[in-house]
């Protein structure tokens, strides 16, 4: 069995020789600089440029690192092809929003379209379509942000916030807009080769919306994404990762259409099993312990998490791009039974 | 016939605790109208309503949301009580300086936006930088206002290792304990506060106005 076809059959819920160790990429960053440093392939040029984005990525794999490919390596493709201003960042940070397009939700007729084929939306693509043609048996997971991730970086946040309660019927529209966006992009990333696409939504968290604006607006436009994306291929794997505890929205969480979910650290597998029992659950060995603790401690935790009836193994948060190359190799050879 | 104070102190924490932020408007300017003391107003109204939402945001009844809806009420009473306060402050009574911001390599200031107007309603003295702060200019700031506390945020890994270096950068120009260090945000945690040795961690906003006052020894009378 290689990686692909059990990363596949898992995420359908099938069985397989042993659990898959992946992290996904976009939000759920997989590159750290002692990877850039070995290859040579730099951050902010592998954001740009879609061959050096392709072997970075490749990298991981080659590395040991994790058993898929990734890309893009950031949360800012989507709401730059929007109109946002991004700082690309270095090779220790992420490329960031830094300026925003509108000042209210009211203003979503400004914001310009997505178009896949031209900026770094393009280059992703490319990446894809580059990764895919190896044909080397590596799952290839295309990155899209979630829509409020997206919508919240376009605008001010706490202004949106509030507007998702005082301008509801607006608040929809710009909703509806910014997800149509995205599900171009997704759709993309289907044609060009990926073999599943992660969701990150870590704006549109239980704890910063509660259980009612959860379900009016996080479950809606994921769900209205994952099914815009399906309509490329109709049983295309999803994940779907959202940030935060969990408590306020475990009803909720499950109407999403997703194949499997991700969450961070500061959520207990065995709890959350209770309430998701038939989900196939990712997770999520603290990104804080990659980098800054050791081998040991780490193949410690991968066996925890392991224990609490995880179904594939992976970082809990994207990962600091200091963390040691050692520490991550630690997960990878834990799950495949090496030390 | 003038209403009660009880009754429109009542009302104006019911505003800001129903999010009623038009309604409070009125009631404030009633409330000084009929000549009651503004800063009453104030702590027993506005701030007790924000502090009962805090209570309800612990117990998981309200959230983010409704948070920055009720500061809306309060900042909106507020605008209508402020300009009635003595200008002179008390002899003797100290004001507390906090310098917060978002640390270097990160936007999301969600968070940091809810603990400045938190730590705003607990009546600290807010230097906000924003958010993408490169590291210096938070000891510049706490330099230059003379800042009890630096209150860092991030929710991302990578930038993380920016808040230790805060703490060094402190202690290297002697202002460590003098200053206290106080970190939050999603990846963040006790461990990794211990490990920086900052001096205090909080999971969310209430916790953060607690924890704030005891680094910094507010409300416990000078001996």
């Amino acid at each position: 069995m290689n990686s692909r076809e059990r990363l596949l059959s898992v995420l359908k819920g099938n069985k397989v020789d042993r659990l898959p160790c992946i992290c996904p990429g976009g939000m759920m960053n997989m590159i750290i600089t002692e990877l850039m440093e070995r290859t040579g392939i730099m951050w902010p040029d592998a954001h740009i440029d879609a061959n050096k984005m392709a072997d970075l990525a490749a990298a991981v794999y080659e590395y040991g690192m994790f058993e898929n490919y990734g890309v893009p390596f950031c949360m800012t493709i989507e709401a730059e092809a929007m109109g946002a201003g991004i700082d690309m960042g270095s090779k220790i940070f992420e490329p960031h929003v830094v300026d925003y397009v509108i000042d209210s939700v009211s203003e979503y007729n400004k914001l310009k379209a997505l178009d896949v084929n031209s900026g770094r939306a393009k280059v992703t693509i490319d990446a894809i379509s580059i990764l895919n043609n190896k044909g080397s048996g590596v799952p290839i997971v295309g990155n899209l942000s979630g829509p409020i991730s997206v919508a919240s970086s376009l605008m001010e946040p706490v202004t949106y916030y509030k507007e998702l309660r005082r301008k509801r019927e607006d608040s929809h529209k710009f909703m509806e807009f910014v997800t149509e966006q995205i599900i171009k992009f997704g759709q993309a990333q289907v044609e060009a080769g990926a073999d599943l696409i992660t969701i990150s939504d870590p704006s549109g968290t239980g704890e910063i919306l509660g259980p009612k604006y959860f379900e009016e607006y996080a479950v809606k436009y994921l769900n209205m994404l994952i099914d815009g994306i399906r309509e490329v291929d109709k049983d295309f794997p999803i994940i779907v990762h959202i940030c935060g505890q969990m408590r306020s929205v475990y009803s909720q969480i499950n109407e999403l259409k997703a194949d499997a979910f991700s969450f961070d650290a500061v959520v207990n597998i065995k709890e959350i099993r209770k309430h998701m029992e038939d989900k196939i659950l990712m997770g999520n060995i603290s990104s804080f312990a990659l980098q800054s603790a050791n081998e040991e401690k780490i193949k410690r935790m991968t066996e925890n998490s392991i224990n609490s009836g995880i179904n594939i193994v992976s970082p809990a948060c994207g990962l600091g791009t200091q963390s040691p190359m050692k520490n991550i190799q630690a997960i990878l050879k834990t799950v495949r039974g090496e030390n | 016939m003038a209403r009660l104070k009880e009754e429109l102190l009542k009302e104006l924490s019911d505003c800001v605790f129903e999010m009623e932020d038009e309604k409070v408007i009125s009631v404030a300017q009633e409330y000084i109208d009929t000549g009651y003391d503004p800063l009453e107003g104030i702590t027993e109204g506005l701030v007790d309503g924000m502090n009962r939402a805090g209570v309800m945001y612990e117990e998981e009844e309200y959230f983010i949301t409704d948070l920055l809806i009720c500061s809306d009420a309060m900042y909106n009473g507020l605008n209508v009580l402020r300009p009635h306060l003595p200008q002179n402050k008390l002899e003797g009574e100290k004001t507390y300086k906090c310098v917060i911001g978002v640390v270097e390599g990160d936007t999301h200031d969600i968070g940091k936006n809810l603990v400045r107007i938190m730590l705003e309603t607990a009546g600290f003295e807010i230097y906000d930088l924003g958010r993408d702060v490169p590291l210096r200019n938070f000891i510049d700031k706490a330099k230059e206002v003379d800042a009890d506390l630096i209150c860092l945020s991030t929710l991302m890994t990578t930038t993380m290792p920016g808040m230790k270096k805060v703490v060094e950068m402190l202690k290297e120009e002697n202002m460590y304990g003098k200053v206290k260090v106080m970190i939050g945000g999603g990846p963040v945690s006790q461990a990794y506060c211990d490990k920086i040795e900052a001096h205090g961690y909080s999971p969310n906003a209430v916790e953060a106005v607690k924890l704030a006052k005891s680094l910094v020894g507010m409300g416990i009378p000078a001996k």
